[in-house]
């Protein structure tokens, strides 16, 4: 469809054992690199790119991502997705995933940066079948303003949905107004400027993980505060309130080295960055 | 029988529907001395009302309400387990469970709605969650009171058991804690005109410092509260 802005089309299927790609299809400002495989892993890495640049005014874009059986897949980003000033018509982007019986999705891509008056809606539409394991993570972070304030977009908006054998088992959303909240306030954003979560579902969940995950998390140094909540299915979320995007990295980063250790006895893969 | 009196009923803080054991997340808040005063609690209170309750329960009442005009009772099960899965903290979505069930029983038996008993009995089915904005919702449909009204009373009937629990656990004085029921009135007819103005669209926006309180209360020392 011409009226998007990027569209970004993604299958993967499990080979014997090693997980690739069927369909990789991608048009407009929306790119992916060749996929990497980490260490010898079975599947691969993809990086997106945005070669515009950045989100703009008006700007749509779509991005579908489809794991077959056992397909594995980690999908990140190659830098920081930033939205510009959008004086007429919000940036939007709408992600779908589809993952299919005992498949795995890493999706961690690099912060999002709104900037003075950008506006920005994304849905995230997660379709999951018994089985399938998801890792997921946001870094919602004010960009640099002229004026030096700390929250002059004016609105980020996150709506996420995941459904489990067709039935919706979490929904999420984050609408974050400076000009209509009182960001600084209390209950809001505590005195912090980014807000991190990571959304997990994987039948391996347990109270045990979760006090290890409570543990590592309280080590991590800096300034921030966390919570972390179990959901009614198995899986939880962490939400990370922080000033540096590289302190809740730092957390996901520790939350993805432990659930990866005791869930597959294996480090996960630095994800280099260009 | 006086039909707002009887929605009223449900109000009543000596109504038993089990809030003076859930803080959702403002024990957090007094146990870290963020809250500590009339002034900070009615901050607190502030948010609470219109950057969660107003977008998850109040906009349920509305969606319910709106719901059972149409005869539409699918989509009041719907909205219920909407209801249930928004909330990411485990112990404010439990607690919550507790007191809709706790309200349920005793409305059902007061009312003899038979939309009630369904509920009740999808509950034990397992196919619903049990939230007390659609035993409430319900209750005020049937009972004939509007829905302004209804979204109106609902939030009354919470704000007036987080006073209370403010009041034993802060603590506050009983006049200062009338004196902040008395002033947020004003507060909760702006939260039902903006929940009016809402539509399904803007459902379960949650303000991520009020969750993360209702998270952390997991891990809390001492907890007088269950949520």
């Amino acid at each position: 469809m011409s009226e998007w802005t990027g569209v970004l089309k993604l299958d993967m299927e499990n080979r014997q054992g090693r997980s690739v790609a069927k369909n990789v299809y991608f048009q407009g400002a929306f790119k992916v690199m060749r996929p990497i495989y980490h260490q010898k892993n079975t599947y691969p890495c993809y990086y997106m790119l945005n070669p515009g640049g950045g989100y703009l005014d008006g700007d749509k874009y779509q991005m579908n991502v489809r794991l077959e059986e056992k397909a594995k897949l980690t999908l990140t980003t190659q830098s920081s997705t930033k939205i510009y000033k959008t004086p007429h018509q919000q940036a939007y982007q709408e992600s779908t995933f589809h993952l299919k019986r005992d498949s795995y999705l890493e999706y961690l891509p690099d912060a999002l940066i709104a900037y003075k008056d950008a506006r920005y809606f994304q849905k995230n539409n997660i379709y999951m079948e018994k089985g399938a394991t998801l890792i997921y993570s946001d870094i919602l972070t004010p960009g640099w303003s002229p004026e030096g304030e700390h929250f002059s977009y004016d609105m980020i908006r996150l709506k996420t949905k995941i459904y489990m054998e067709e039935e919706l088992i979490l929904y999420d959303h984050i609408k974050l107004q400076p000009d209509l909240q009182d960001m600084t306030g209390l209950g809001h954003m505590e005195g912090y400027t980014h807000l991190g979560s990571l959304i997990v579902i994987g039948e391996k969940t347990n109270d045990d993980l979760l006090d290890l995950l409570y543990e590592v998390i309280q080590k991590e140094d800096g300034d921030f505060e966390f919570g972390l909540s179990k959901l009614t299915v198995k899986g939880f979320t962490v939400r990370v309130l922080a000033n540096y995007t590289q302190v809740i990295e730092r957390i996901i980063n520790a939350c993805h080295r432990v659930i990866s250790d005791k869930w597959y006895q294996k480090k996960p893969s630095y994800l280099r960055k260009y | 029988m006086n039909n707002t009196l009887s929605l009223f009923q449900l109000c009543d803080s000596t109504f038993p529907n089990g809030s003076f054991s859930q803080s959702f997340g403002l024990e957090t808040y007094i146990q870290k001395d963020l809250v500590y005063d009339a002034e900070s609690f009615l901050k607190w209170l502030k948010a609470y009302v219109n950057e969660q309750l107003a977008y998850a329960d109040g906009l349920g009442v509305k969606l319910i309400y709106e719901a059972l005009e149409e005869g539409d009772l699918e989509k009041v099960w719907e909205i219920d387990h909407l209801l249930k899965i928004q909330n990411l903290a485990r112990e404010s979505r439990e607690g919550t469970q507790r007191m809709g069930e706790s309200m349920l029983n005793i409305a059902e038996a007061i009312y003899g709605f038979e939309h009630l008993t369904s509920y009740r009995e999808r509950i034990g089915e397992k196919k619903s969650f049990g939230h007390p904005a659609v035993v409430f919702t319900i209750a005020g449909y049937e009972l004939q009171v509007d829905k302004e009204t209804t979204i109106l009373y609902y939030l009354y009937s919470t704000m007036i058991g987080l006073v209370q629990n403010a009041v034993r656990a802060i603590p506050l004085g009983q006049t200062t804690g009338q004196k902040i029921v008395y002033q947020f009135q004003k507060d909760l007819q702006r939260a039902r005109d903006k929940i009016m103005n809402l539509d399904e669209a803007d459902f379960g926006v949650v303000s991520p410092g009020l969750e993360l309180g209702q998270m952390q209360h997991e891990r809390v020392k001492i907890r007088i509260f269950s949520s």
